[in-house]
């Protein structure tokens, strides 16, 4: 079979697996809702493109921690990782299976978030919506991959909640200062989109999938 | 321990001291007081060595990782933790350090300058391996799971250089050092590194031992986790 | 099954095989974080061989099915499954249950197996996993989700998952903890006529009686050691059971 239509497959397993339960997309989305009322309440409507970004990472942040706990809970829940594990397929490829269904659910978040954001804040995307949407599109690719990674050693491990967040965090702040920096170029002072900033993410992107796809059968191994 | 071995760990560590003391001696007396900066001016002679034994300690801990789950030896990652807590140490050292450089020259104790972010990344970055470390029993385990942590970690730090060079910057891009400054620094350099490489071998060396200790116990079915 | 009646004749065990071997361990060790869980197990299992693995809790028995599937690597000695130390080519040839049933409690039997059958390349995957969970007594739930299944019925669709590719060597850890009277007859049945098609098969569980009935050649396993390794005819159960040390 070939490595595409194993990911799809595997992917598909989750969003199906997804689709039935239902649970984890609308807990990130309530969560993301809520995250941006409080930090409404007390950051109020005034706001830049700086500012847009911060707030709108940090719904990103939590929200994607849940989901890739919960994504990959469900490998662990029976043993199901260790059927996977015997399949006759590159185990590579069951990492990016795993990171396709991941960033279908930060794809939806993100989806659900951002507007709420824009209207909640009073976000002025209009100026480069383009740019916006590449520049976290991007670097919602990194923060997946990393966090993929993570969640398979974390969940192997049975660790406790919490834990995923703590190392992914600290990972993936290059990927919110770069876009945060990026963006305040674009919305708040008019610039073109820089290209340098863009490229720092594209290479985060480049070698921690890289990485990760080399690694995951190591840290996977029951 | 051998007899030797006593003598040369007492003895480096006696040179250690001394190398600091020395240093110490040429930043309070012999280099100049700074022109703009005044006395603050003299964390420099810290600051700067700390953080490059910084990236020393970082790209062991990289080099730790890569062994371990190469060879799956136990030392690696007896390596790799006494390194990790090594490099926490010293990032806080530029940390700090910096800190009040800042506030001598802007007058605030933070600022998210570059280089200021840049270090603060990097402490956090280098934090979570030490609690990543604690928060799994597995020996095994964790020993695999740092091991990556460690090399995802140190392919983080140029990219964290990378973005924070994209923030407005208010740092000095250079300084210019007069000749007594530039012994200064070399005699902390020097200073700085034999500490950091005697508190990674000591480390190390306690790792071993508890590692030599917990091995025994099991064998002999005393102490240790049932 | 004639290669099983001329083995019958040495000792098991003594004969050393290349490519009429199974599986292949030489001076096998497992440690996990330092406790010995395996200590230099060697054996060698015929293709088409049908053992049963015995002895207490904690002695070793998943350890050592692990280890057989490739999921866990020795920490020393050398483990060949048909020829093979690892690798994709030798997963292919492998089906494994175990006392967790690797399958997805939000999905039905049918895509569970389905899923299965396409990751191994299975052709007509979905006609196919139809098949073997009917073979194996559970078509009529084939569209219920597993998370509402009885241990018996999830079980034996876990079964399902194991066989659908036609394995060369099925590892069965606990496959009847759990089963009713009438499950377990069904899955000995499976287990039996896969066997009669040349599958090798490796069980491991606590029951004397039943491990004696269907398998050809025991092994016991004492904290890791291997201190039995007898063909099922020259025993009894009594023999079995004070071998066990009375605790089966």
């Amino acid at each position: 079979m070939s490595a595409v239509r194993v990911v799809m497959l595997l992917a598909g397993k989750d969003l199906r697996i997804e689709a039935r339960g239902r649970q984890t997309l609308g807990l990130v989305v309530v969560l993301g809702i809520l995250i941006e009322v409080v930090l409404a309440l007390g950051l109020g409507q005034a706001s830049s493109g700086l500012r847009a970004t911060a707030i709108l990472w940090v719904t990103y942040l939590f929200g994607g921690v849940l989901c890739f706990e919960k994504t990959m809970a469900v490998e662990r829940q029976h043993g199901a990782m260790a059927g996977l594990l015997l399949a006759p397929v590159d185990r590579g490829l069951i990492y990016l299976g795993k990171l396709c269904a991941n960033l279908a659910l930060l794809g939806a978040l993100a989806a659900v978030v951002t507007p709420v954001g824009i209207v909640f804040f009073g976000f002025d995307l209009s100026a480069a919506p383009g740019a916006f949407a590449a520049v976290i599109g991007l670097s919602l690719v990194g923060y997946a991959a990393v966090g993929t990674l993570f969640s398979a050693v974390t969940s192997a491990s049975r660790l406790q909640g919490g834990l995923l967040a703590m190392v992914v965090f600290p990972l993936s702040l290059p990927l919110v200062i770069t876009s945060t920096q990026v963006l305040a170029g674009v919305m708040d002072r008019g610039e073109a989109l820089d290209m340098s900033g863009l490229g720092v993410i594209a290479v985060f992107d480049v070698i921690f999938l890289t990485a990760s796809w080399s690694v995951f059968e190591l840290v996977v191994e029951p | 321990m051998g007899g030797t071995r006593r003598i040369a760990v007492a003895g480096y560590w006696v040179l250690s001291l001394a190398a600091l003391a020395g240093a110490a001696w040429l930043a309070a007396y012999y280099a100049p007081v700074d022109a703009d900066m005044g006395v603050i001016q003299k964390v420099f002679y810290f600051h700067l060595p700390a953080a490059l034994c910084m990236f020393g300690a970082c790209g062991l801990v990289f080099v730790a990782g890569v062994g371990y789950l190469w060879q799956r030896e136990g030392w690696w990652d007896d390596l790799s933790h006494a390194s990790a807590r090594v490099a926490v140490l010293l990032s806080s050292v530029v940390l700090l350090t910096g800190m009040i450089w800042g506030k001598q020259a802007w007058g605030t104790w933070w600022t998210w300058s570059p280089r200021l972010t840049f270090s603060l990344v990097l402490w956090l970055l280098y934090v979570a391996y030490l609690v990543l470390r604690a928060s799994i029993g597995s020996e095994q385990k964790r020993a695999v799971v740092c091991a990556v942590y460690g090399i995802v970690a140190f392919l983080d730090v140029p990219l964290v250089y990378l973005s924070t060079k994209l923030m407005p910057d208010i740092h000095p891009e250079s300084i210019e050092l007069e000749r007594p400054m530039w012994v200064t620094l070399g005699a902390w350099m020097a200073a700085v590194t034999l500490l950091s490489a005697g508190l990674v071998a000591a480390r190390y060396r306690v790792a071993r031992l508890e590692r030599a200790h917990e091995e025994w116990a099991l064998r002999t079915g005393m102490g240790g986790p049932a | 099954m004639t290669t099983s009646a001329s083995i019958r004749l040495g000792r098991p065990g003594a004969r050393a095989g290349s490519a009429s071997t199974a599986v292949s361990l030489r001076g096998v060790s497992k440690s996990i974080d330092g406790r010995a869980v395996l200590s230099e197990v060697s054996v060698e299992l015929p293709r088409g061989s049908f053992v049963s693995v015995m002895g207490a809790n904690g002695a070793g028995k998943s350890t050592l099915l692990r280890v057989m599937s490739t999921l866990t690597g020795a920490t020393e000695g050398e483990v060949r499954i048909f020829g093979e130390s690892r690798g994709a080519a030798v997963r292919a040839k492998i089906g494994m249950v175990a006392h967790e049933t690797m399958l997805y409690d939000e999905l039905t039997a049918l895509e569970n197996v389905t899923l299965f059958a396409r990751l191994h390349g299975v052709p007509g995957a979905a006609s196919r996993a139809r098949l073997m969970l009917e073979q194996l007594g559970v078509g009529a739930v084939a569209h219920a989700a597993v998370r509402s299944m009885s241990r018996g019925v999830a079980q034996r669709v876990a079964l399902a998952r194991a066989l659908v590719h036609g394995p060369e060597l099925l590892l069965a850890d606990e496959v009847f903890a759990g089963l009713d009277v009438g499950s377990r007859e069904l899955v000995e049945g499976v287990l039996t006529e896969a066997w009669g098609k040349g599958c090798t098969i490796v069980t491991c569980g606590h029951d004397v009686e039943q491990s004696l009935r269907l398998s050809e050649r025991v092994l016991v396993l004492e904290r890791g050691r291997l201190v039995m390794d007898e063909w099922a005819h020259r025993l009894t159960a009594g023999s079995l059971r004070e071998r066990l040390g009375g605790r089966a």
